[in-house]
């Protein structure tokens, strides 16, 4: 299946804005994220923390709307989906 | 009332939106937490605007560092009290507006008398524990609050209107990490005056604001985009509040 991956902010200076992934069926947000991770450790470390799970401040949305929770990393994703992941910024 | 000399400064804008609405930035009191990158900014053009009282916070001063961005602080001013280099300038832009110029650190013990006399909140803060107490606040007064952040040429913006839309918490449950952030300049321009526009907006009760919209910057690639947020249920700060402030008002 293609899962499409948005990018924002920080994410897309390393990924860039639009990433397509070719992922097996019934692949969850943590797999998509660590098939990211594969390819770019600037990645991995922005968007995991030590423990290898997804760091609680990212903004993770499926078509649009917002997934949060515990349980947003095993949330499986469909053909056609997009996954956009923002990582808010802090400065002033 | 206006005087003669109101009436000329702010005549192009009273083009816009009347006497009437020039009444209403004139009674209005603002307080801009933060006077760094988005605070000079957001600062600079509500001042300009006639926003009659404006309380500037920080407890910081200026440092060489902070020139690249913080336009109301200049070279001569390096070790001079933020809010003071503020003040001064924004006094000089403005003469017929009040400044109030408060050095104080932004803590639970300072922050209620801060901001619960204000009719807004200016997020200008560079970190979130701070942000979250403004926001604590914001909701538990009722206060709109101004959000705004940002890192290198990426921002993000949005309005906050408690019991009305998202509040902070619900839209960024987790503080991404503390760090020294890199920025340019231009990226505290562009989202501070958002985020005065926004006030303006409000003050008058005319437009549409960024209510549950985060707005997001990407000055990279020259890109303004939108994601649409919504209250959380279970948000500890904000999930009691039924009643709409803005309602109360009018
Ligand atoms: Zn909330």
């Amino acid at each position: 299946m293609i899962v499409r991956i948005k990018a924002f902010a920080r994410f897309r200076e390393i990924i860039g804005s639009e990433n397509t992934l070719d992922l097996d069926e019934g692949t969850p947000v943590l797999g998509a994220l660590k098939n990211l991770s594969a390819g770019s450790k600037d990645f991995r470390d922005a968007c995991f923390d030590r423990e290898g799970t997804i760091a609680s401040h990212v903004v993770l949305m499926i078509n649009g709307k917002r997934i949060s929770g515990r349980d947003r990393e095993s949330m499986v994703l469909h053909d056609g989906d997009e996954l956009a992941i923002f990582p808010p910024v802090a400065g002033g | 009332m206006l005087s003669c000399d109101e009436l000329e400064r702010y005549h192009r804008q009273i083009m816009l939106f009347g006497e009437a609405g020039q009444e209403k930035l004139k009674s209005a009191r603002v307080v801009i937490a933060g006077a760094g990158g988005l605070g000079c900014p957001v600062a600079t053009y509500l001042a300009v605007a006639g926003v009659g009282h404006l309380r500037i916070i920080d407890h910081d001063t200026v440092d060489r560092s902070n020139l690249n961005r913080q336009i109301l602080h200049w070279d001569m001013d390096t070790g001079r009290a933020k809010t003071e280099s503020a003040g001064k300038k924004l006094q000089a832009i403005n003469p017929d507006i009040e400044i109030e110029e408060a050095r104080v650190r932004i803590n639970e013990e300072t922050a209620p008398g801060l901001v619960r006399d204000t009719d807004a909140i200016v997020d200008a803060m560079d970190n979130y524990p701070t942000r979250y107490l403004l926001n604590h606040l914001a909701c538990k007064f009722g206060i709109p609050l101004f959000h705004g952040a940002i890192r290198g040429f990426d921002g993000q913006v949005t309005t906050i209107i408690p019991g009305r839309t998202a509040c902070l918490s619900c839209i960024f449950p987790k503080a991404p990490p503390k760090e020294i952030f890199p920025v340019i300049g231009v990226t505290a321009g562009i989202i501070g005056l958002i985020q005065a526009n926004e006030v303006i907006k409000y003050l008058l009760g005319t437009g549409e604001l960024l209510e549950n919209r985060l707005l997001i910057w990407d000055g990279l690639h020259s890109i303004l985009e939108e994601i649409n947020v919504e209250r959380d249920q279970s948000c500890i700060e904000c999930s009691q509040l039924q009643s709409d402030p803005m309602e109360k008002v009018k």
